[in-house]
């Protein structure tokens, strides 16, 4: 952490803050939350991208990532599940890169050369997208397999962060728990809705294989942690900007019976489960909650339906919320006092009885001007306390 | 029952293979084909729409609406082009320079091309140079850029900064679309318009052609 003057100032206002509110550590703070009840302020969860994190960094003086998230007053530190010492994965001359599932994949980069610029790793080719029967998929042999990981040093890395900070088993952005974005992946987004309305039986069976590799990945996850792991994430994109990519009855035929078998397995190892999907979810909220949800992680505000207000007040009692920071307007095109405002206006809305962890509802862009990033976490600690 | 009714119906249904059979079948009966399309597809085509906004179909079915619609107008579309009639409009549409999501995109060109519209597809991840071109070549009515990420969105942006620089930005329409994407911000960066999704968007640019 830098000492220079210009550093502590820029810090004086959350560590002032804390000082004043925290009275218990990260994990028992966040845990009491999980649990409906009200710790002394509300836990933050943080979600930016690699820009924004360096950037942050910078203005603060923090030297790593972690000291900024220390600093942050951030709960929860991720880990990424176990390493994997499967084949190597294949390269090829166009750059691209297969991945767990054989999907080729590419870094792609936007805003050259503006102070926007970032890069994002993106399919390039999805090797299911061409075949057209049950047999072609079932003759495909690339699935992923729990055999290729090395489980034996999961339980040592999540024990290092206890007892103060709350460990969240995320797995990786491109190969986390999930059932119809690895199918996306694996078959092109597009033909994948073809297939949603039209060839159920080839869904069924790539969605088959991908429950198969998680249900067993997932044991061996929670075994080897031994009680380590605090919450288990998984993540798949439902929703839309105006309402669920597909209908509820589509849903429930197709995902809900996975859906539950996963986070079964969680509750099974006494894991509370925490589920990332961004957009409009509202309808199928009931069956979430039906299925054992304990955290609905997201709340993209910009969203039609998803005002934490009203998610609180209609599902507040069973379920647990995360996220609920508009990074789409507020956070890249608002002023300072803008992001001050939501940030009360969440906390009114869904901290009273605990149940609610306040993060961005995705990462912070790399659009999203450095004062409103420390606007965000000031108003945080200002208006979480209980 | 008027079978101009049944292909809109069958085409609320999604069912391609109805509406093709039918398209057919009205083309045999020598029904002129751009009262099939607009007495017939394009109704349904409003009616998909309104179900989609209420929330009563998803995208999997606006998809297959989509793909109903196209299949009915590769069979009006050798009819078409020699009785004259004019396309509906014309689009230039892509997805702006870093972005590589187009599922959005052809979705709203699917659309579009099935409400009569003659589109030119720039594909994903389009300099701003390439739209300004094919603006300046096709001379479109309407230009649409797509994006599904923040910061991609500012390149819309440069795409009107440019076509104003080529005294091209009165010549054609701009309709913007994509998960950032609200009215508010076609407003800050001077777009004519945005739409929530495909159908709203056809009926907007109806609007602005008068139709």
């Amino acid at each position: 952490m830098k000492e220079d003057k210009v550093y502590q100032e820029r810090r004086a206002r959350i560590n002032e803050l804390r000082a004043k509110n925290e009275r218990m550590t990260c994990r028992e703070r966040a845990m009491m939350a999980v649990r409906h009840e009200e710790p002394d302020r509300v836990p933050i969860d943080n979600w930016m991208v690699p820009e924004i994190r360096k950037r942050t960094m910078d203005y603060f003086g923090c030297e790593t990532y972690d000291e900024l998230l220390d600093f942050l007053g951030v709960d929860f530190r991720n880990n990424y599940g176990p390493s994997y010492v499967g084949q190597t994965f294949r390269k090829y001359p166009d750059g691209t890169v297969e991945d767990l599932w054989g999907v080729k994949r590419k870094t792609v980069v936007y805003g050259k050369g503006t102070s926007h610029e970032g890069t994002f790793s993106e399919v390039a080719e999805s090797p299911l997208e061409k075949m057209k029967t049950v047999e072609e998929i079932e003759k495909y042999d690339h699935w992923a397999s729990a055999d290729w990981w090395d489980y034996s040093k999961l339980k040592a890395e999540c024990a290092a962060y206890h007892p103060q900070y709350c460990v969240i088993n995320v797995g990786d952005r491109l190969d986390r728990t999930a059932q119809l974005k690895p199918i996306m992946y694996l078959r092109g987004i597009q033909q994948t809705f073809i297939d949603l309305a039209m060839n159920p039986k080839i869904i069924e069976a790539i969605r088959d294989h991908i429950i198969s590799y998680f249900v067993e990945y997932n044991h061996r996850v929670f075994k080897a942690a031994e009680g380590e792991i605090d919450i288990f994430m998984m993540g798949d994109d439902m929703g839309g900007q105006n309402g669920p990519l597909l209908s509820l009855e589509a849903w429930r035929r197709f995902f809900k019976k996975g859906f539950k078998t996963y986070i079964d397995i969680a509750h099974q190892y006494g894991i509370p489960v925490m589920y990332h999907t961004c957009g409009d979810v509202y309808k199928l909220i009931p069956d979430f909650i039906e299925c054992g949800l304990d955290i609905l992680q997201s709340l993209q505000p910009r969203a039609t339906n998803m005002d934490i207000k009203r998610l609180k007040q209609e599902f507040g009692k069973d379920l647990a919320f995360q996220g609920g920071m508009d990074i789409q307007q507020v956070l890249p095109l608002g002023k300072p006092e803008d992001v001050r405002a939501m940030v009360k206006y969440a906390m009114d809305s869904a901290k009273k009885g605990g149940g609610y962890i306040i993060c961005t509802a995705h990462n912070i862009q790399v659009d999203t001007p450095i004062e409103n990033v420390v606007a965000l976490f000031e108003a945080y600690h200002e208006f979480g306390k209980y | 029952m008027d079978i101009l009714k049944e292909i809109e119906e069958a085409l609320v249904r999604r069912s391609i293979d109805e509406v093709k059979a039918l398209t057919q079948k009205a083309l045999d009966q020598k029904i002129p084909p751009e009262e099939i399309l607009n007495k017939g597809l394009i109704k349904g085509l409003d009616i998909i729409g309104k179900l989609y906004e209420s929330q009563e179909i998803f995208v999997p079915e606006l998809m297959m609406a989509g793909m109903a619609m196209k299949e009915a107008l590769s069979l009006l579309k050798p009819y078409l082009e020699r009785s004259d009639v004019p396309p509906v409009g014309k689009m230039v549409i892509g997805t702006v320079a870093g972005d590589v999501h187009d599922v959005g995109k052809n979705i709203v060109s699917m659309v579009f091309t099935g409400s009569g519209f003659q589109v030119t597809d720039l594909g994903l991840d389009v300099p701003a140079e390439r739209f300004v071109d094919a603006v300046e070549k096709e001379r479109p009515d309407v230009l649409a850029l797509s994006c599904l990420y923040t910061p991609t969105r500012l390149a819309m942006k440069d795409v009107i900064h440019l076509l104003k620089e080529r005294n091209l930005r009165d010549k054609v329409k701009i309709i913007i679309g994509g998960a950032p994407i609200d009215q508010n911000f076609a407003d800050l960066i001077g777009a004519d318009g945005y739409a929530p999704d495909p159908p709203s968007g056809v009926k907007k640019v109806m609007g602005w052609l008068g139709k």
